[in-house]
Formats: structure tokens, sequence, C-alpha cells
């Protein structure tokens, strides 16, 4: 699982760095196409819900999304990479 | 059995509320509470005043009714009333709720219709620019108390306890999980569940109170919050407990007879 924030709908509230208890948000730098900052990221593989929430079964942590006012953030279905294939030329 | 991100009405997405504003804290923990619950949406009623926290009814995918200002606790009767098997979730202000609707507020605990009653209380009348409403905070600075407010602040939740809900609780939208369970336990509860949530309002309140940024709003609310057993405790101890403090956590929980419940 990936965890998102939808840019669409976040209005740059920062409560998501507050709440965090592995404090992968932080204040953001850039302003978007709204003018707004929207946060980043900062080591979102130190996320137990995105690494673990398959193996449970069920929302392990869910802080930010329960408190993200905005409905910004949500976890999406990681892509499977696609299998490389090396075609040698002779 | 709808899973949380259907009860979302997610064409009206994103919502008006103000940047940090915490009714959208408040509509999260309700709609994961009700589908923690297995409620069906088509079962569901979600009533709603005027002001700023009445506009949530709308984000729901549910059926809902935006009411009158101060009534909203009077639709919500008659939809019991008419439909007893409906689950019916009241969203409120504290303007909504005290200052205008105290009445039916207080009658409707008295009749302790089934239903549960979430009250978004942002010490302020948010909507209209700022006035003091009957929960601003002694002292605290709005349009209408430049000089800071003199009246003592009106304890919702007492008020419900002593009007006789069934079930009475109060968090804040810094403690999401405690409020999650409480709405949880208040739609399980016959009877009028009380849940009053003291959420920020950085727009209105925290910009004249210096509390500017939403981070500072709910850390003011993270401080100023202590546990109803340890207020307790305090109090018997003959211990002083600050004035500006506020107790959180589950105020009662009982059986007296409830109007309205399902057949």
């Amino acid at each position: 699982m990936k965890l998102i924030i939808d840019e669409s709908r976040c209005k740059g509230c920062n409560l998501c760095t507050l709440v965090c208890p592995y404090k992968i948000f932080r204040e953001g730098s850039r302003l978007n196409e709204k003018g707004i900052v929207v946060p980043e990221f900062n080591g979102p593989e130190r996320c137990t819900n995105c690494r673990l929430q398959k193996l449970y079964g069920r929302r392990l942590c869910g802080m930010c999304q329960l408190t993200c006012p905005d409905q910004a953030i949500k976890w999406v279905e990681e892509e499977r990479f696609e299998d490389m294939k090396v075609v040698i030329e002779y | 059995m709808p899973s949380v991100s259907e009860w979302y009405r997610a064409d009206r997405m994103p919502h008006i509320f103000c940047t940090g504003c915490g009714n959208g804290t408040v509509l999260n923990c309700t709609l994961q509470a009700a589908s923690d619950m297995g409620w069906e949406i088509d079962d569901t009623v979600f009533v709603s005043g005027i002001g700023c926290s009445s506009r949530a009814s709308g984000y729901t995918a549910a059926d809902s009714l935006h009411t009158t200002h101060g009534r909203a606790l009077a639709f919500a009767t008659g939809v019991k009333m008419a439909h007893p098997e409906f689950n019916v979730v009241v969203f409120t202000g504290d303007g909504d709720l005290s200052a205008i609707g105290g009445n039916h507020f207080i009658h409707a605990c008295r009749r302790n219709i089934d239903m549960t009653v979430i009250c978004m209380n942002n010490m302020i009348y948010g909507m209209t620019g700022g006035q003091g409403s009957p929960c601003t905070p002694r002292g605290a600075f709005s349009t209408t108390t430049p000089y800071g407010a003199q009246e003592p602040t009106f304890d919702l939740a007492e008020l419900a306890v002593a009007a006789g809900a069934n079930y009475v609780s109060r968090w804040t939208t810094y403690h999401v999980k405690q409020l999650t369970d409480s709405i949880k336990t208040g739609m399980e509860t016959p009877g009028l569940s009380f849940i009053e949530t003291m959420s920020q309002c950085p727009t209105s309140y925290g910009r004249k109170n210096k509390l500017r940024q939403p981070l500072d709003m709910i850390e003011y609310l993270r401080d100023h919050s202590i546990l109803i057993s340890k207020k307790r405790r305090l109090e018997a101890e003959g211990k002083v407990i600050p004035d500006t403090t506020f107790a959180v956590g589950e105020f009662v929980r009982r059986s007296r007879p409830v109007m309205g419940l399902k057949r």
C-alpha cells in the first residue's frame, strides 16, 4: 500500500505533521497550481500502515487519515513493477 | 456493508470549511464510526441546523436534512417518531445547540429520544464572523467581546447529564481515536447520546486570540483538556483546577427509559 496526498483537496493546514507518530510528513516548500503549500513526505517507508496493512488485514494507525480535515490522505494499492526483459542483441 | 469512503459524497469535495477547520475531522470520525457500526446508508439520516458545523451533513452520502437555526433536534425528533427504524445522527454547533436551540436540547435530553447528537464546539460563531457564543471561554476575544468575554462558559456536557441524556462524553479534535470510539459507543447506546467535540476555529477564534495557525489552536485544545477521572480525583483531594481547562472523557453512561426505540 502507498500513502498519497490528494492535492486537489489539501488546503495546507499541516495538521498531519503534528499527529503522525512516525513524522513522515513535513511542511512543504513549493506552491501547487492552486497556490497552496502541500505537505511533503519525509521517509514514507516508515509508515506502518503502508507496510503491514495487508499482513494484519486491518487499518493499523490511520491517525493522519482520521485527522485530515479535508479528506486528502488515503492509501492506494501500489502497482507491481513490471518484470524487466533483457534482450541481448548479437 | 458500505466502506468508509462510500459514506462521503465525493462529488461535493473539496468542502467549504476553512484551512485547518476541525469540522472535517469530526466528520471523518463520525463516518468511520457509522461504518464500524455496519449501518446501511439508506437507513441513516443526518440532521443539522445552521452554522459551519451544520454544513457537514451535506457531505455525507446518506439522506440529510439541513434545517432552521437551532431546530435540528426538533426535526430529528420528527424523523425518529415517523420512522423509528432509522438511525438518526444530528450534527450541530455550539451556537446552534446552546444559544438558540437550548430549549430543544434540554427537552430532547429529557425525553431521551434514541439518536446521536454530535456538537462541534468551536467556542465561537464562525460562519457569521466571529461573534461570542455561550461557549466562548472567559477572557477570550471575539467580535462582540472586544475586551474579553466576561460571562461564565456554558458546560454543555454537564447540562446534558443534568437533563437526562443516556450517554454523554466530550473529546477534542486532537483525540481522534477516542472520539471515534466514543461516537461508536454513543451510537450503540439506546437513548440520546451527546458527544461534545471541542474543535478548532483558526479563522474566527484563533485570529483574535493569538492562535492563528491550526497547529497552535489544536495544541491549545490538547494542553487545556484534562481527563474527567483526573479532574474528579483532584477535586476529591481538594486541589485547585485551572479555570481555563475543560474536562474530557466519558461523563455518564446509564439506561433511563428511552423514547422512539427500534421495534
